[in-house]
């Protein structure tokens, strides 16, 4: 196998950076964040985004019907 | 560029990226989805996510960094996602921005979980032959 070019090695540094994530995540609120979005905390974390939407009619939309 | 939902957008910033999710150049979140995240860190509750997270990783969600994700300037979106919104019994500002944002990049979106799709996301986008993507962590 040939050697990387400059450009491939860029990219490549580019591409461990993104699959790496935000480095300002620290241990403690990356798992946190992965228990709400894979874990036992998904129930929660998505009963609170459909609060939301029950909240703001703008956001949530609404069925024409009901304006009659 | 691909679209993604509240879900994949954080997994993206924790470094768990699925490994279904296409190797693109930009991530994007829609700005009312990415205010939706915000809402959690902002509203108060049992579920306030200010008390549970540290200063940095609250800087994290609230300003992305453009490399990681970027948060899609709604105001191009905003004449499709009206439109959307007036020809699918006013669909609301969410369902209606998402949908437009579908359109607008690549006739596809990017959900983390079912359940946050939304049944009337999903019959709109089969209308307009949008294909949703749900990288499910099973």
């Amino acid at each position: 196998m040939g050697a990387m070019t400059i450009g491939e090695e860029l990219l490549e540094e580019r591409r461990r950076r993104l699959r790496a994530g935000d480095p300002r995540i620290t241990s403690e609120g990356r798992e946190l964040l992965l228990r709400m979005t894979t874990g036992d905390l998904m129930e929660d974390f998505q009963a609170a985004l459909d609060a939301d939407l029950a909240a703001d009619p703008a956001l949530g939309g609404h069925d024409i019907d009901e304006d009659a | 560029m691909l679209v993604i939902d509240e879900y994949l957008a954080v997994r993206v910033l924790v470094g768990a990226r699925p490994e279904e999710l296409p190797d693109v150049e930009a991530l994007v979140l829609t700005a009312y989805r990415h205010y939706r995240l915000l809402q959690r860190i902002h509203q108060p509750g049992t579920g306030q996510l200010s008390r549970l997270l540290a200063d940095s990783d609250q800087q994290a969600i609230r300003r992305p960094h453009p490399e990681i994700l970027q948060i899609l300037d709604p105001r191009p979106l905003l004449d499709e996602a009206a439109a959307i919104g007036a020809r699918y019994s006013a669909a609301g500002l969410l369902v209606g921005e998402t949908i437009a944002a579908g359109l607008t990049y690549g006739h596809q979106l990017w959900f983390g979980t079912q359940r946050n799709v939304g049944t009337r996301l999903a019959q709109i986008a089969d209308d307009l032959r949008i294909a949703i993507h749900v990288a499910d962590p099973g």
